[in-house]
């Protein structure tokens, strides 16, 4: 069935079973392939996108629950973030690159909730996120140089 | 830089990356290139309009832009920015007008195995020739057109120019000129102070793609008409589908369920392990088919497999001499052992792993039987390997097969192994359509090439310096080799060069032995491979030497040392120069030691751990600072100090060495996989967890200038010292001595 949703400030019709996780919907029907799969059980947080503004494992969303709720996803991140994603080239925080979108996603809900985040916030809204390469120092240098930046510091 | 050179969009079978470069090798395809550059013209009808390509590596197009081809597989370890900051750099390239193209498999770009920490080291001096060569040959077009010496011509930052006439031009207008141009052969290299880019902190080139979810990794290639697979395996090695209890009829988006023969014990290398594909037009619905499906399997022998046997079996084989590592052998260890003195001996035990790349394996394969004819793209460390067994599997000529790597979504050596790619070849050969083959975390972790659990005895006979007067070594572990021979069992001699046989310390009786038992799963190396339980128990040991004797940890580790000199080592076909030197390893122990402020009081119940390797001809010590906090180990700081002689990403250095701590520090607290009936326990990241955010330390990391020194390995000598160093400090914190990973406080 063809479900409508809203991503990116864009509405799409998608072909899918109701209980499809979002992130296939995503993936296989929606060519956004930012998000990635990376358990399929909402402990690596690789396919985190926002639902209403939170943080959200896609893996874990059937598309039919998400179809009012406006949807973000890493293609329209800059958008709205455009220097998280500049400091995060700056400083070389990816390695393979593979969880970074799912970083930067819950980075970025973490600036939208808490604009100055201390580093017990950044503890616990990445939490969800792994990254197997080791790039955590850099996040952390990098989510706090992109708040101060939107502070105006 | 625009980097948009790995596509989504595959190139056709059989075909290079693009059109342009299918034209460019066209054009040159008989300057094949070995070790060194080509004396033979660029181009003989080159016009201007005709792309000047001295070489495989690098192209110069009339706009100006170079496109430098990256031969080595990007799994995170930054090696297509390096590759091209080489090239860029003795080209005298702009590096805002370099992009970089990923290279298929094929032999003429000689070695491709992205493995064992080698590409800088084996493509240093062949890429600063190809881009000097071609600098020279821009130099060479440009005076011809001017009428001027050569040597007064100057080449920089992109600009060709001559001060005396006034004359200057861009490298794209040259282009054309110096593709006509026969290549030098010895081109003069830049001197260690004149790089531009060497040596400098650059940012990855694919940095801006990545953080817009535009970087392509395996899953990510989408072909038209493309299907996906999932495929169960047999729970235990070797077992075969006896039937299928439910297989549906019809099922949404189901295409075909396929059944895939095992491959024989230990061969064909890589053989794909067989099961039931379950082939849909998307993947949810081929998960979702898999997920129900009820197989039968047939036995084979490793059904018995036991995790917990295997390490008993270890356990034994430490208690009984094993095989004498050959010239290893000093003194009398027997003798000193009788002899009296303070004695010391431990058991260290380390378990299996997985790789758990977070990008699970994952290829997309297109087959066109009529035609005879196979593209893959996929995560790859090792394309043309891969390109090889996949002709062999179809029996197709070479030529007709192209494989090209996408960004490969961390690997860590499982990617070296290309069965799921071969998997891929063979359901797009039955279906007669691509078919992209997605492992799920669930397959990758009970279905890996594990890194091998192991067991070392140390026995050592000290004076009151704690120093090693005698000291017997034991190691056991099942082979790597297991995978490529049946019979195989002892570790093999490169196995024990990585931080068993090659350990500088100084001791007057010596003895080391080695013994080697099958296991009933596939064994693979995993970044570092035996560096890591090798270092560990050496580090842990000495340490506990130290200890014993009431001695800085450090002042201790220096004093079993030689002052200076150089051990071989081989294995690993090092070049000449990649001799241990002892003097590099001293200082490194020095400079941690410093960094760390070593001798600064921590507060009670927070200790220091050191620990010092050499592996992949790189030197890295290493301290920690650690305590115990609500029952669980807390390491609040890393400090890292890495000599890997010349560097070419001074950034990319310290980035792997960030990632060595938190890859170190895993395995040190959480890796564990088991198996129990040939099947193994673990499944997904909740059972075999990852260091997550909280978990990673503040870390410091020192580069040891040494760019004149031959270049080293940066991607896995930082893993080794990070376990024994954070058993060090839990030692110094708490006064207890953990000797099995996963530390279990």
């Amino acid at each position: 069935m063809a479900i409508k949703l809203n991503v990116n400030g864009k509405q799409v019709a998608a072909e899918a079973a109701p209980d499809t996780p979002l992130l296939w919907v995503l993936r296989d029907r929606l060519a956004l392939t930012g998000t990635k799969y990376g358990c399929g059980g909402g402990y690596c947080g690789a396919c985190t996108v926002h639902v209403d503004g939170a943080p959200a494992r896609s893996c874990q969303l059937p598309v039919s629950a998400v179809a009012a709720s406006p949807i973000a996803t890493i293609e329209g991140l800059e958008e709205r973030h455009p220097e998280l994603l500049k400091v995060w080239v700056e400083k070389n925080v990816a390695q393979c690159g593979y969880c970074q979108s799912g970083q930067l996603m819950s980075a970025a809900a973490l600036l939208d909730a808490k604009p100055e985040p201390t580093d017990a916030d950044i503890d616990a809204a990445m939490a969800g996120n792994i990254c197997r390469c080791g790039t955590y120092v850099r996040i952390r240098a990098a989510i706090h140089q992109a708040a101060a930046q939107r502070n105006g510091e | 830089m625009n980097q948009q050179a790995i596509t989504a969009t595959p190139p056709a079978a059989g075909a290079l990356a693009n059109l342009s470069r299918r034209h460019f090798l066209g054009a040159s395809g008989a300057l094949v290139l070995g070790a060194c550059l080509p004396v033979a013209s660029a181009n003989p009808k080159a016009k201007a309009s005709v792309p000047f390509q001295p070489n495989l590596f690098l192209s110069l197009g009339p706009d100006g832009t170079v496109r430098v081809t990256a031969h080595r597989s990007e799994m995170g370890q930054g090696v297509r920015t390096a590759l091209a900051q080489i090239i860029a750099d003795e080209l005298e390239a702009d590096w805002s007008r370099v992009a970089v193209d990923q290279a298929p498999g094929d032999a003429k770009y000689g070695d491709q195995n992205t493995d064992g920490s080698q590409s800088i080291l084996r493509n240093y001096d062949r890429l600063r020739e190809a881009g000097a060569s071609a600098r020279l040959m821009l130099r060479q077009a440009a005076a011809a057109r001017w009428q001027v010496p050569v040597e007064e011509v100057r080449a920089v930052n992109h600009q060709v120019t001559h001060a005396a006439s006034g004359n200057s031009a861009d490298y794209g207008e040259l282009a054309g000129d110096a593709a006509a141009l026969p290549i030098p052969a010895q081109p003069a290299l830049k001197a260690i102070g004149e790089h531009r880019y060497i040596g400098k902190a650059v940012v990855h080139v694919d940095a801006a793609d990545i953080v817009r979810g535009k970087g392509v990794f395996g899953a990510d290639v989408h072909l038209p008409n493309m299907a996906t697979a999932v495929v169960v395996r047999c729970p235990w090695l070797g077992g075969g589908v006896k039937r299928i209890l439910n297989e549906p009829k019809e099922a949404p988006g189901l295409v075909a369920i396929e059944t895939l023969e095992p491959a024989p014990s230990a061969g064909p290398v890589f053989a794909p392990l067989g099961g039931v594909a379950v082939v849909a037009e998307d993947t949810f619905s081929a998960m979702r088919v898999a997920r129900d499906l009820q197989i039968e399997w047939t036995d084979s022998p490793n059904r018995g497999f036991a995790s917990d046997e295997l390490r008993s079996a270890l356990r034994s084989a430490l208690e009984k001499p094993g095989a004498k590592v050959p010239g290893a052998e000093k003194g009398d260890v027997e003798a000193a052992f009788q002899g009296g003195g303070k004695q010391l001996s431990a058991i260290y035990e380390t378990p299996f792993l997985a790789h758990a790349p977070l990008e699970a394996p994952v290829a997309v394969a297109d087959v066109s039987v009529a035609e005879k004819r196979c593209a893959v793209r996929a995560p790859l460390q090792d394309p043309q390997a891969a390109r090889g067994l996949i002709a062999q599997s179809l029996g197709y000529p070479l030529e007709s097969v192209s494989v090209t790597p996408t960004l490969l979504g961390g690997a860590f050596g499982r990617k070296s192994k290309p069965d799921f790619a071969l998997e891929a070849v063979e359901l797009s050969r039955r279906l007669g359509r691509p078919v992209r083959v997605q492992w799920l975390r669930e397959d990758d972790i009970r279905h890996d090439y594990f890194h091998a659990a192991s067991a070392q005895f140390h026995r050592a006979v000290i004076d009151e310096r704690g120093l090693p007067q005698a000291w017997l070594q034991r190691t056991a572990f099942p082979s790597i080799t297991t995978v490529f021979a049946a019979q195989a069992s002892a570790p093999a001699g490169w196995e024990l060069e990585m931080g068993f046989s090659n350990l500088p310390y100084e001791t007057p009786n010596r003895r080391m032995e080695s013994a080697g038992i099958r296991a009933g799963v596939r064994i693979g190396w995993l970044r570092s491979v035996c560096n890591i339980f090798h270092a560990f128990s050496a580090n842990v040991f000495a340490d506990e030497m130290a200890a014993a004797a009431g001695r800085d940890a450090i002042e201790h580790r220096l004093a079993m040392l030689p002052k200076a000199g150089k051990l071989a080592v081989p294995g690993m076909q090092p070049p000449p120069g990649h001799e241990l030197d002892v003097e590099r390893f001293r200082h490194v122990i020095e400079r941690v030691r410093a960094l760390s402020e070593w001798a600064r009081p921590r507060p009670e119940g927070t200790g220091l751990g050191f620990a010092v390797h050499h592996s992949f001809r790189s030197y890295v010590a290493t301290v920690l600072e650690a305590s115990v906090v609500d029952g669980r180990p807390r390491v609040s700081n890393a400090y890292m100090v890495l000599d890997c002689g010349t560097f070419v990403n001074a950034d990319t250095c310290r980035a792997q060495m960030e990632g060595a701590v938190v890859f170190g520090l895993s395995l040190a607290l959480h890796g564990d996989i088991a198996m129990r009936d040939g099947a193994v326990l673990q499944s997904n990241f909740h059972d075999y967890p990852m260091l997550r955010m909280a978990e990673a330390p503040a870390t410091k990391v020192e580069l040891v200038p040494a760019q004149d020194r031959l270049p080293a390995g940066v991607g896995e000598p930082g893993v080794p010292p990070v376990a024994p160093a954070l058993v060090n400090a839990l030692f110094a914190a708490t006064g207890k001595r953990h000797r099995s990973l996963p530390i279990r406080v």
